[in-house]
């Protein structure tokens, strides 16, 4: 199977915040990090505050330039540009972010919001059919298409989000801990209906989360990252079964019991 | 590397700023056009006409012989050597005198500060008080913006008057102990108290609608700490404006100096003006900016050790007041305003407010119903023409500083420079400089407020620029392909206007009276044109016998300043 997307050495660090005019060490983020991704498969990105998998994200979007490494997405090197030097990789890889409700410009509505990345990042065929395809397969029917994002639920909200995310139709979504900001019901219906898109479009997803049963429920492959390393990447059921690497057992010590049953 | 370049952009621009108003400043004989050898003939020969021989014998002497190149180097190594020339007229040195006007300006200044501060607090106090028992934190803020409104040099002539001659309750000027400091103090500190106390007001009233509050209360945080929380919320955004405040007192002190015959900075400068001693004006303006420009640096160094990391880190969201239905009668004063200002200036346009045909201070009468001054003009006819002008070139000078100051706070970084130094610049020095180069006249004075006016609204802009951009809608922007330009329709104007044209509203009046004060003191438009300030200044000989002379242009500008910020309220959402 060729990979969707190659990921070779990463290396990033941040400039440490002074501290009474004197810098120490800098922070490192990510530290040497390679993997690859195929097409359709769903990866979860697991580690705690600070392990680095934001970092990744970022360099993944093509928001941060690491220091050292470099992204290949089928081929063709993924690196931070202009909007219009980006366009390509745009469209191939989408972001569903973290807030729904606060990542919708306030002053747009439903069918403004979905349209914008078909208008900026262009896609064929007739925007509005599109926009209206892209919020059916995520629930919302054409009532949604004149709300505003202060009069959507945040479940509303997010699956607004995901439309948006999905209306260029790319084979690659990353995603910031998606759901977390949802309460539990509205969760499952969320990650239903990113599996169920994953499943009927064939697109990849990279999830972050530090919550072991959101991980479990969607990607078939697990990674656990600590202080800017790839510590563990194994297939998701393999990984919560016999964990190998200690912080690994400790991030599923830490999550609810619900999920090992699960 | 282009991570370095950026975090050295604003210094950058801060140096360039300084260097380009030192070079403005060190070159401002050469564009004035006056010879300044003839200026000092004549200031110490009065008018007699001078002769070529003489006028080369002083240029030599002064070593005015240079052209502008080498005068400028000269000026600036003499700079760094402390040395900042000497008078044309006394032939003394400059920096000594003004290093000890500069002490008696500060001390005026503080005790100035302190009256704000207080003034302050004591307005912002209800808000607080029913904000921590959980009521509506609205407030008209209509006695703040009269306070604002009360411009210093109004409010020396007035307290003069009052305190002084009335009542005598404080000598009427000199600096020779505590009880000279009272009056001027005053005179300088309500207006920007006014100000500070409104923005105060505004902005805890905000922070109290925001969720956290509920969240603190219901956890039974005390009342103390969650009233020292709002302020540290409240305070950071506030520093800058602090900081313009205390400038706009370096302006408004020459004014107040002036009235009360206080031997400070800006009196001393407000004299090398008329005298034309270019030398003492370059000097004097010189300290005068560096003064002010410590005064923000400083106010920037708070701001940001109030603010710690959480700008940077994109997690400060904008305090905003949730859209509340209108309450209909908040509509009655600025239209009751509004009439009383149209009905003064229809009945007064009509007159002739140039002729001297009634007798010097007539008492008012029906035929002439607010007298007439000392001139023997009809002071209605004045005030109405007066209206016109000066509300006229108000609104021009806030229309374009609203323009200049969009534009140039949507680049933060690259801005910030000019906005600092500009911010520095009270408008009265900013007149000075103007007046020394062109001559005092209506356009002169329009000029330079507006060469200074549109800082604040840029220095607005660009705080609401970053804190707009730290937001998760508009950091997700280049995913979705929306570039850095059209941000500026698609998020940033839509969320910044009102705000800022609301503010801009709100300097309206202060831009009228910054005109008027410039017309006071001689450096905008020339009698005998009906102009609110110069009105003021020439009825103020006469305040005992002809008090409605003075208290009408007064009462204008007050209404009118009432009229901006009533409205400006009503536009808020």
């Amino acid at each position: 199977m060729t990979s969707l997307l190659c990921v070779r050495n990463l290396s990033l660090s941040y400039p440490s915040p002074r501290k009474r005019w004197r810098r120490s060490a800098p922070v490192v983020a990510l530290q040497d990090v390679s993997f690859d991704l195929a097409a359709g498969e769903r990866l979860g990105l697991l580690g705690m505050s600070g392990s680095g998998k934001s970092s990744l994200l970022r360099c993944l979007l093509a928001l941060e330039r690491p220091q050292a490494g470099h992204i290949h997405y089928q081929g063709r090197a993924v690196a931070p540009g202009s909007i219009a030097a980006l366009r390509w990789y745009r469209r191939a890889a989408q972001y569903v972010p973290q807030d729904p409700i606060a990542s919708l410009e306030p002053r747009m509505n439903v069918a403004q919001l979905v349209a914008e990345p078909l208008l900026r990042l262009g896609g064929d065929g007739d925007i509005a059919r599109r926009t209206e395809e892209a919020l059916e397969s995520v629930g919302l029917d054409h009532r949604f298409l004149s709300r505003r994002p202060d009069e959507l639920s945040g479940g509303q909200a997010q699956r607004v989000a995901i439309a948006r995310a999905i209306a260029t139709r790319p084979a690659l979504l990353l995603t910031d801990e998606p759901v977390s900001g949802l309460d539990m019901t509205i969760r499952a219906q969320v990650i239903d209906v990113l599996r169920e898109l994953s499943n009927t479009h064939g697109t990849a997803i990279v999830m972050v989360s530090h919550d072991v049963s959101i991980i479990a429920g969607l990607c078939q492959r697990a990674m656990v990252m600590e202080q800017g390393r790839l510590v563990e990447d194994r297939p998701t059921p393999e990984l919560l079964k016999t964990p190998q690497h200690p912080h690994t057992r400790a991030l599923l010590e830490a999550a609810p019991p619900l999920v090992t049953a699960a | 590397m282009t991570r370095y370049m950026s975090s050295l952009l604003p210094a950058l621009s801060r140096g360039v700023t300084l260097l380009a108003v030192m070079v403005l400043i060190a070159l401002l004989p050469w564009i004035s056009g006056r010879d300044p050898a003839a200026s000092i003939l004549r200031a110490r020969m009065g008018d007699q006409n001078p002769s070529p021989e003489t006028l080369a014998a002083i240029r030599e002497q002064l070593g005015l012989a240079l052209g502008p190149v080498e005068h400028l180097q000269r000026w600036f190594v003499n700079l760094l050597h402390g040395d900042l020339g000497h008078s044309w007229i006394s032939g003394a040195p400059i920096l000594p005198g003004m290093i000890k006007a500069l002490g008696v300006s500060l001390t005026l200044m503080s005790a100035a500060f302190t009256v704000a501060l207080v003034t302050a607090a004591l307005l912002c106090w209800p808000t607080l008080r029913r904000g921590l028992n959980g009521q509506d934190t609205r407030s008209s803020g209509l006695l703040a913006a009269s306070l604002t409104a009360m411009p210093e040099f109004m409010l020396s002539a007035l307290f003069l008057v009052v305190f002084s001659v009335w009542l005598d309750w404080f000598p009427p000027y000199g600096w020779q102990g505590a009880m000279h400091i009272v009056l001027p103090a005053f005179a300088l500190g309500l207006p920007g108290g006014g100000l500070l106390g409104r923005l105060l007001t505004n902005a805890v009233a905000a922070t109290f609608h925001e969720r956290w509050i509920a969240t603190w209360a219901v956890a039974r945080f005390t009342r103390a700490q969650i009233a020292r929380a709002v302020l540290r919320r409240s305070l950071p955004a506030l520093m800058p404006q602090i900081g313009m405040i205390i400038v706009a007192m370096t302006g408004g002190a020459i004014a107040v100096e002036q009235v009360f015959s206080i031997p400070g900075l800006g009196r001393a400068v407000l004299g090398a003006a008329s005298a034309q001693d270019l030398p003492a004006l370059q000097g004097g303006i010189l300290i005068l900016l560096l003064n002010a420009l410590a005064i923000g640096v400083i106010a920037n160094l708070v701001r940001v050790a109030l603010l710690g990391r959480a700008l940077g880190l994109g997690a400060l969201p904008v305090a905003t007041i949730a859209p509340r239905p209108l309450n209909r009668r908040l509509w009655i004063v600025p239209v009751l305003v509004l009439v009383l200002l149209v009905m003064l200036v229809a009945l007064g346009l009509p007159r002739d407010p140039f002729t001297s045909s009634y007798l010097r201070l007539q008492p008012p009468s029906i035929a002439l119903p607010l007298g007439a001054d000392g001139l023997g003009r009809d002071v209605l006819a004045r005030i109405a023409h007066g209206a016109l002008s000066t509300i006229g070139m108000a609104v021009v000078v806030t229309l374009i500083s609203l323009v200049i100051g969009l534009a140039v706070g949507l680049m933060p970084r690259l801005a910030i420079g000019p906005i600092e130094i500009t911010k520095a610049t009270p408008p009265t020095i900013a007149a000075l400089i103007v007046v020394a180069a062109m001559g005092p006249s209506a356009m002169g004075a329009v000029i330079a407020v507006t060469s200074v006016a549109w800082a604040p609204l840029a220095a607005h802009t660009a705080a609401l620029v970053s804190e707009i951009r730290a937001q998760p809608h508009v950091r997700i922007a280049p995913i979705l392909g929306v570039g850095a330009l059209r941000l500026i329709p698609r998020s940033i104007l839509p969320a910044i206007f009102w705000p800022v044209l609301r503010h801009a509203m709100l300097r309206l009046p202060g831009n009228a009276l910054a005109l008027a004060a410039l017309g006071f003191l001689g450096l905008g438009p020339r009698p005998p044109s009906p102009e609110w300030g110069l009105i003021l200044a020439d009825a103020l000989p006469y305040v005992e016998r002809a008090p409605l002379a003075v208290i009408m242009p007064v009462l204008a500008l007050a209404l009118m300043s009432i009229l901006g910020v009533s409205l400006a309220s009503l536009t808020r959402r």
